[in-house]
């Protein structure tokens, strides 16, 4: 039986290479149990090589790996299992097309004789949910459970392989407020049953909230460890960047002009419903409220993605027709999606084309595309927002997040937008280039460009916003100045609907 | 009953059961023929082949592959079980029922290997198996045809003939058979089960641990064995058999599972709802016969039936995941 504070994994100079690109140089890691361990790091810092090496993915090519004192088997998933480590991804990885009992057991159901104990499975599921405080029901399929509900499907899981070790990549990237905080209460009773959690995020305040012990790595090799209690969030930061991060939010005052858009009592009543408001020249307004409040919906029905019943959206003084993104574009408005991979970029299509995509008409003669032009525009944005990639056919795969973030930034960008929307801008990016994307926003609206921005992390929202517009279920609940707002008071509103002191 | 409770159908099979027995009242009331024994077991022995290589299949397709290499297997077995009988008089269906199943585990263990082994897309393999083997037919059969005359009676005239009840014939028991196994199989084994998981999420199967090689390569044997015991019923059917013996043919067998609900994205469909959706398409068949629809509109209309099948799916689909999202919002209040 383990013992709180007993060591349970220590990878010493664990070193990685992927062909010519050394992923991770010399990595250490102490794992107690009884402990949640944050690992932190910005983008290509080595952290999700390191989670694949424990997940029995990847295999390392040097270093050792110890395993409660005994060598750690590397090499398949099933071997990482069977050594009590579990593995909950960024994107949970269930079986949608089956029932939560059976994603739970999946490849080790309970049997009766040859035959699978499906009572069995389902009753045993039902006590883990029961047991993390979220009671699902173990016979319904996993499709169209949500992101939070299906991590605790992945952690009813570990528990009942008895995992020792709980791997976490990313758990609260695409959870509400309220869902991070059910994951802590969950996180906190595995380690009061002595698990060692480790789990990565770009959410510090988070970090700070809950961790024990934190780990840091920078460019594939640990910088510093440290017990919470013993370090502070600049430390932190510093360790993760190599130098001091001089501003996250560089907020500029700018001149606010005339109306650019205006949405009058917006509805679609399965998502929202009775929204007004507008955005004017060089001005930044946030969309504030819980994952699912019906934001991301009100700026897709705006730039004509999706259709609404009823309302109307007017840009520079004119109806702007509803379902037509050309149509949009047309009148000079831009949407950055929140999910980059899946609507904001063509992944295995070049930088160059991505960036160019939506500028097509500028850079033809004759409806053909001028490359050159076409090289010029992309280095053009190569410069304006320091996108770092070899060479311009290279397909954004191959490109980290926060160079993606900045790719998509420039595709609409370059369409010189008077209206730029953007969704949840710093999702999943590390902290420099967050503040390097801050600037380009405030930026475009110093540039005298509206800006509507959709955000669930509360710092980004109250230091870039000069308005901030709370939305909970649908509904448009409270309106705050910059000089009103506080956490506090967007939080209340988000969550009880209520605009209060 | 404990068994047939314990293979209660999905509300996708037993749908699609309803509209079969709709589609066949309304051919009885065109032709009041089909309703009889004798037409009863005309649609049953006219499926048979089809229904069996699609059970043979549905494992295949519910882990998100596809094997198209079934119907030249068909033409080849068939063709070799003939040619060996016309050599051996004395051999009965006994030797028909091994050496089949044999020659189709043969083509199975070629595709498994490229699939499973060299992780290759099934689409392709199978596609160049399907032309290997047709290939393969042309060569060795040289255009010698084999007729009754030349295969034995135990099998053409004895098990061919042979009907139970007045209405169910031989091969359409044997069908019922591996319907219930394999149904049975895929809902209560764990390697049934692990079918589901990797037609699901693919790249989930590889990161639980899951056998994925194991059950790909045998998914795809098993789809060989069947097709090769297909060319026995198709011999039995037939009686004759040349080098183009059900030429084509495996698209057949696919629109039979993806109108049964055996989707060919992965991850849902059972053995029962393959044979349901194979007989509906023959009852469909028949039912346009009986009303004199020219015979060159049979396989257009055979295509619309496609088409609206995995429209009805899409449908579904969709309303489930309004259903899904509305529960998720009255949950969060």
């Amino acid at each position: 039986m383990v013992k709180k504070g007993d060591l349970l994994l220590e990878m010493n100079k664990v070193q990685k290479r992927f062909g010519g690109a050394v992923a991770l140089r010399g990595t250490d890691l102490k794992i107690r149990a009884g402990e949640i361990h944050a690992l932190l790091g910005e983008n290509g810092a080595g952290k999700s090589t390191m989670l694949k090496i424990l997940a029995g993915v990847h295999v390392n090519d040097g270093g050792t790996i110890k395993l409660g004192g005994k060598d750690f088997i590397t090499g398949s998933p099933k071997a990482s299992i069977e050594q009590g480590i579990a593995v909950i991804y960024q994107e949970p990885s269930l079986f949608l097309d089956l029932s939560l009992a059976e994603n739970v057991f999946i490849g080790r159901q309970p049997k009766k004789g040859k035959i699978i104990d499906w009572k069995y499975a389902q009753s045993e599921a039902s006590r883990l949910f029961k047991e993390l405080g979220v009671e699902l029901d173990p016979k319904r399929q996993a499709r169209g459970l949500s992101i939070a509900d299906q991590q605790v499907v992945e952690i009813a899981k570990a528990l009942s392989m008895n995992a020792n070790i709980i791997l976490m990549d990313e758990p609260t990237a695409a959870l509400s407020a309220s869902e991070v905080e059910r994951l802590m209460t969950v996180m906190k009773s595995l380690k009061a049953a002595n698990k060692a959690v480790i789990f990565v995020s770009h959410r510090l305040d988070e970090v700070f909230a809950i961790s024990d012990y934190i780990t840091v790595m920078r460019d594939g090799a640990t910088v510093s460890e440290a017990d919470v209690k013993d370090t502070n969030l600049q430390k932190v930061i510093k360790d993760m960047v190599g130098r001091e991060l001089t501003e996250m939010f560089p907020k500029t005052e700018n001149k606010i002009g005339s109306v650019v858009l205006e949405v009058n009592d917006l509805t679609n009543p399965a998502f929202f419903r009775n929204i007004s408001f507008n955005v004017k020249k060089g001005e930044i307004v946030a969309l504030a409220g819980l994952v699912g409040a019906g934001r991301s919906e009100v700026a897709r029905a705006i730039f004509g993605v999706d259709r609404y019943e009823s309302g109307s959206v007017k840009v520079n003084g004119q109806i702007l027709p509803a379902g037509s993104p050309v149509e949009a574009m047309a009148r000079k408005i831009a949407l950055v999606p929140e999910d980059r991979r899946q609507q904001g970029l063509f992944m295995i299509a070049g930088v160059n084309r991505n960036i160019s995509m939506e500028s097509f008409a500028k850079l033809t003669d004759r409806g053909l595309l001028n490359l050159k032009r076409e090289r010029e525009l992309t280095n053009t944005w190569r410069e304006k927002l320091s996108i770092k990639f070899n060479n311009q056919a290279d397909p954004v795969d191959r490109l980290s997040g926060g160079n993606q973030q900045k790719t998509v930034l420039a595709k609409w960008l370059a369409t010189e937008p008077d209206l730029l929307i953007v969704d949840e801008p710093t999702r999943g990016i590390d902290v420099a280039t967050k503040a390097e994307v801050h600037r380009l926003v405030n930026q475009a609206a110093s540039e005298g460009k509206a800006v509507l921005m959709i955000s669930s992390e509360l710092p980004e929202v109250l230091g870039m916003a000069d308005r901030i517009i709370v939305m909970r279920e649908g509904r448009q609940v409270a309106e705050f100045s910059r000089k009103e707002a506080t956490q506090e008071k967007i939080i209340a509103a988000a969550t009880t609907g209520k605009k209060s002191a | 009953m404990n068994l047939l409770n314990k293979l209660k159908p999905s509300s996708r099979e037993a749908s699609l059961g309803i509209i079969l027995l709709i589609a066949i009242g309304v051919t009885g009331l065109i032709n009041p023929r089909f309703l009889t024994g004798d037409g009863t077991r005309d649609l049953l022995t006219s499926t048979s082949v089809v229904a069996l290589l699609a059970i043979g299949i549905t494992p295949v397709v519910v882990m998100r592959h596809i094997d198209l290499s079934i119907a030249s297997t068909v033409g080849l077995t068939a063709w070799l079980i003939a040619d060996m009988c016309a050599k051996n008089p004395d051999f009965t269906w006994v030797q028909c029922f091994i050496v089949g199943p044999l020659v189709g585990v043969l083509v199975g263990i070629l595709n498994g290997l490229l699939v499973a082994g060299l992780r290759l897309p099934s689409l392709v393999v199978t596609l160049g198996t399907l032309y290997i083997v047709r290939g393969l037919v042309y060569v060795i059969s040289n255009s010698v045809d084999y007729n009754a005359q030349e295969m034995p009676p135990s099998l053409i005239e004895d098990l061919g003939q042979k009907v139970f009840f007045g209405l169910l014939p031989f091969t359409f028991f044997l069908v019922i058979i591996f319907m219930v196994v394999i149904a049975y199989f895929m809902k209560y084994a764990k390697s049934g089960r692990d079918a589901y998981a990797i037609g699901s999420n693919p790249p989930a199967a590889d990161l639980v641990g899951l056998k994925v090689f194991r059950r790909t390569f045998l998914a795809f044997v098993f789809s060989g064995a069947m097709a090769g015991l297909a060319a026995v019923f198709y011999l039995m059917r037939f009686a004759q058999v040349d080098s183009t013996a059900f030429y084509g043919q495996e698209l057949a067998v696919v629109a039979a599972c993806v109108i049964g609900g055996v989707s060919i994205f992965g991850g849902t469909g059972t053995a029962v709802g393959a044979v349901i959706g194979a007989l509906l398409v023959q009852t469909i068949q028949g039912g346009l016969a009986a009303l004199g629809v020219d015979a060159f509109w049979k396989s257009a209309i055979n295509g619309l039936l496609l088409i609206i099948a995995i429209y009805a799916d899409r449908l579904l689909a969709v309303r489930s995941e309004k259903r899904l999202l509305q529960q998720r919002i009255r949950e969060r209040i």
